[in-house]
């Protein structure tokens, strides 16, 4: 069983964005939410998520126009 | 289960077999949690990740936060001097779970008191959720409401372990075999006196033959799943020590069959006793 890193996203208020708050290393999900808990808690979030790096899909990056696969 | 439907507002309305019941019972908790914060501050360092070090400072803060809370009860309610508890009594006094006796050799056996022994103080502690000793009722709702992300935490890693090559899951099998040894010893056996006269007064809600079942419901379960030796086998749907316990020299005040107590070395560090000379009391 091998680390992912994990983006960490979170919300102060309910009409608030989701914000990114932080980066950790996790084995899986359910260890990924327990350390965004105690890692991130300096605000009393109203929501908290947390995302597989793996599963952000990119749509620019250094400023370029993204590519569309065409 | 409570066989009648008074409440208690202080340890003064409890019979004196009663007051003498709980205050052993929540001393053997809060020394149980005393040391659970010690070896989890103890692995703030060390741990195999970043990560998992923070979450031992925070496993070690809440835990400590409850032993105050506890010691608070003992002194309001059981005329007992939380710094006596903690600096003034003999090693063979203190009523933890033995599993946290000496130092913790290796992260398996830190995993095996974050999933086996933390929890397993965590469900006794619901058994006193809804006592009839009101002082009682009205504290734990935080406690356990914490606690949830231990037991998370704990779950968290045996899976890890588990999944991650033979030796990791054979050190954490044999850690989780030697944890709840020591918390089938610390519950007790079934209809001992001092927990079936709580359980009449509805101080305690529920037995701890049943709570045990619990702990080993959950241990069983996810070691059943990873393929986890834990010293557990399943019985009529029903899981239960491979190795029972010899109950005949159980001792209820220090909650142990055998002569055994935590190292001076632990208790040296956890008095702070080099710290002495710079108490400000």
């Amino acid at each position: 069983m091998s680390d992912k890193i994990y983006e960490v996203f979170a919300r102060k208020n309910h009409d608030g964005a989701l914000v990114h708050v932080g980066s950790l290393n996790a084995s899986d999900d359910e260890l990924a939410k327990a350390y965004a808990w105690t890692m991130y808690d300096e605000e009393n979030w109203v929501e908290m998520c947390v995302v597989p790096r793996d599963a952000v899909i990119r749509v620019t990056h250094d400023r370029k126009i993204p590519l569309w696969g065409n | 289960m409570s066989t009648q439907t008074a409440i208690f507002e202080s340890a003064g309305d409890l019979s004196a077999e009663n007051r003498t019941n709980l205050r052993n019972l929540l001393i053997a908790i809060a020394d149980t949690k005393l040391l659970l914060g010690y070896h989890y501050g103890e692995w703030t360092f060390g741990p195999p990740q970043i990560e998992a070090a923070i979450a031992c400072c925070s496993l070690c803060q809440s835990e400590l936060g409850h032993v105050r809370l506890l010691h608070g009860l003992l002194n309001k309610h059981c005329d007992e001097d939380p710094d006596r508890l903690v600096c003034d009594r003999a090693p063979e006094e203190f009523a933890n779970i033995p599993f946290l006796d000496s130092g913790i050799a290796n992260w398996a056996g830190l995993v095996a008191a974050n999933y086996v022994v933390d929890f397993a103080v965590t469900t006794l502690l619901y058994s006193l959720k809804d006592s009839a000793f009101q002082p009682l009722h009205m504290s734990l709702e935080k406690m356990l409401q914490e606690e949830r992300y231990h037991v998370h935490h704990g779950k968290g890693w045996f899976r890890t372990l588990a999944l991650k090559n033979e030796d990791t899951r054979t050190a954490l099998g044999v850690a989780c075999a030697r944890a709840l040894q020591d918390v089938a010893e610390w519950f007790g056996p079934p209809e001992e006196s001092a927990e079936r006269q709580l359980l009449e007064a509805g101080v305690k809600q529920e037995g701890s033959s049943s709570a045990l079942a619990r702990v080993f419901a959950e241990i069983g379960n996810s070691a059943d799943e990873l393929q986890v030796e834990v010293g557990l086998h399943k019985s009529n749907d029903e899981w239960a020590l491979v190795e029972e316990t010899a109950w005949q020299d159980w001792d209820s005040r220090s909650r142990r069959v055998r002569q055994s107590q935590p190292d001076q070395d632990i208790l040296y560090h956890l008095r702070g006793n080099k710290n002495e000379v710079f108490k400000l009391s």
